[in-house]
């Protein structure tokens, strides 16, 4: 089990340096000119810590919400989380909002995130706790309430406005930039430490909220517990670069396959999965047509497909 | 019941529960288990014995009456304190999860800050799985899964189980290697045990059984007492006949409502 972390926490770094290093123009760190100094700290470095922060929460995040939905096809997405961040992300950029400067979009779509999130929550919550399948059922409803509206904004958007908003919604890291980072990074942080110390009470909800009470666990206050620390990664997530769909839904199985499902080291090891895969799909996206780039959720979809297809033929892994 | 030399770990008094406010699914009823009691609790589908185990494991908060633990009352322990006095097994055991025997035999103790000084591989060892701790929970027989639980209860480390008809399920065989297990910790760690079950026979087991039907108890008392042919037909409404062997043993028979 120790060489499996050694080698996912070498493979993480090994792709972290290389997506330095990679890309439409090859940077040798020994002999770096000016040009070379500028594409590495002022723009790949952002670039590839806000796909490692992004990778990172929606990995987390989904191996914290598939345990406490009991749900293998569970996503950071399927609280409609991104649904609500992208309808007001897309509103701001179709409608030209400007309010907070470069920050605008960012700040649009963290609050789209949180709004979802509570209303989730209000809806997941009766009789004094939070209930799985109330949370799920909210989250599908609000998720196609939101994306109906997000389509008839977009149905009347200009040419421009509709290709922007379609960018960001498809995941666009071309906007990363340093300043991003320290709240970013703060969310994230937050999120993987609040789940992290709350990984076994996620292990005995997994078990069902019987084991958990028995073994010394309040279910609906681990749950609320859980379901912030979603919240929080999940809007950072989406706010620093839109919505990358599949690393939510796949990280978490490939961990589970190589490290088995203790939540301990599921949710840790999710997050850098999350972050390495992200950091691979951005690489491809940046260097398969230069000087185009496709949106790194479509990269990491396919990616992605292929090998959650074929895990689905493996015994015992699509199972929380 | 209990008796004055046998303080009750955990005493039910007039206890009464319904469901999201409908009639009354326990009434008033009254338990007091004891040091190292063996206890089988009894009943048809329906009759409430869940219901109960959750009532005394503070799953369930009753609408009326008391349920104290140790002489006080449940609700005011703390989650994690009240799990190293009661483990409570539920019927359900999920075995789609992933988990290596190890890993679940190892939530046992997360209760605890400083382990206790029974180990993983203590209560592996004890329920004869030492063999089996890699292995996935869903590679195991019916009964070996069962016994994973046990020992995950065993690390708890609990002076009171209350299991959920443990036997659901299980083959005869596994049924027998399940109670036998389950009554050689009894006896050599003196824990008490509360256990629902379905089969009647394997109630004559018991040093004490209650018999619930309606959410009220019909008897409680040595199964001799208790496992009377009226009473069973009461409880279960159907007729059985008590046949009991040369050497004095009973078996309870229902075959006569077949015809």
């Amino acid at each position: 089990m120790k060489l499996r972390i050694f080698i996912i926490v070498l493979i993480c770094a090994f792709t972290f340096f290389a997506s330095l290093l990679l890309g439409p123009s090859v940077i040798n760190p020994f002999t770096m000119d000016e040009t070379a100094r500028e594409i590495l700290f002022e723009i790949r470095a952002p670039r590839i810590l806000v796909a490692c922060l992004m990778g990172m929460a929606l990995g987390a995040s989904g191996a914290v919400l598939q345990g406490i939905l009991r749900n293998p096809l569970a996503d950071p997405y399927i609280l409609g989380i991104s649904s609500g961040a992208s309808l007001l992300a897309a509103a701001g950029i179709i409608g030209g909002i400007t309010l907070f400067g470069s920050f605008t979009i960012p700040v649009l779509a963290f609050t789209g995130a949180l709004l979802t999130g509570g209303i989730v929550g209000a809806m997941g919550w009766k009789r004094g706790g939070l209930w799985p399948e109330r949370l799920l059922l909210a989250g599908v409803g609000l998720s196609f309430l939101f994306s109906a509206m997000l389509m008839l904004i977009m149905s009347i958007a200009s040419d421009e406005g509709l290709r922007r908003a379609m960018l960001w919604i498809f995941g666009d890291l071309s906007m990363s930039e340093w300043s991003r980072i320290p709240y970013g990074l703060a969310f994230v942080a937050a999120g993987i430490v609040i789940s992290g110390s709350r990984a076994k009470a996620l292990n005995a909800l997994i078990l069902g909220d019987e084991f958990a009470h028995s073994l010394g666990f309040s279910p609906h206050r681990e749950r609320v517990l859980l379901f912030i620390s979603v919240g929080l990664m999940t809007s950072a997530s989406v706010s620093l670069g839109g919505m990358i769909g599949f690393i939510g839904l796949l990280i978490p199985h490939i961990m589970r396959f190589f490290l088995g499902s203790d939540s301990k080291i599921l949710i840790p090891a999710s997050a850098l999965g999350g972050g390495t895969l992200l950091c691979i799909a951005d690489l491809i996206s940046r260097s398969l047509l230069p000087p185009m780039e496709l949106p790194a959720g479509i990269v990491t979809a396919i990616i992605g497909a292929p090998y959650f297809l074929y895990l689905l033929r493996r015994k015992n892994v699509l199972s929380i | 019941m209990s008796s004055a030399s046998n303080p009750g770990i955990l005493t039910l008094s007039d206890i009464s529960f319904s469901y999201a406010g409908g009639k009354p699914f326990i009434n008033n009823l009254s338990l007091s288990v004891g040091v190292g009691e063996f206890i089988g609790l009894l009943g048809a589908n329906g009759s409430g014995k869940s219901t109960m185990l959750k009532l005394g494991s503070g799953l369930l908060k009753p609408s009326s009456g008391k349920v104290m633990l140790w002489g006080k009352p449940l609700r005011e322990y703390q989650n994690r304190d009240r799990a190293k006095l009661i483990s409570y097994l539920p019927q359900t055991l999920d075995i789609t999860v992933p988990f290596t025997v190890r890993e679940l035999v190892g939530m046992g103790l997360y209760p605890y800050d400083i382990p206790p000084a029974i180990t993983t591989d203590d209560a592996l060892d004890m329920v004869g799985l030492s063999d089996k701790a890699d292995s996935r929970l869903s590679d195991l027989s019916g009964g070996e899964r069962r016994r994973t639980f046990i020992a995950m209860t065993l690390l708890q480390g609990a002076g009171l189980l209350l299991l959920d008809e443990p036997l659901a399920n299980l083959d005869i065989k596994y049924q027998i290697e399940l109670m036998r297990l389950i009554r050689k910790l009894r006896d050599e760690r003196n824990i008490s045990v509360v256990m629902a079950l379905h089969d009647i026979n394997i109630a004559l087991q018991f040093e004490k059984v209650l018999l619930i039907k309606n959410g009220e108890i019909l008897g409680i008392g040595r199964p001799a007492d208790i496992l009377t042919e009226g009473l069973i037909t009461e409880a279960f409404d159907v007729n059985v006949k008590i046949i009991r062997h040369s050497e004095g043993k009973a078996y309870i028979s229902y075959e006569n409502n077949f015809s």
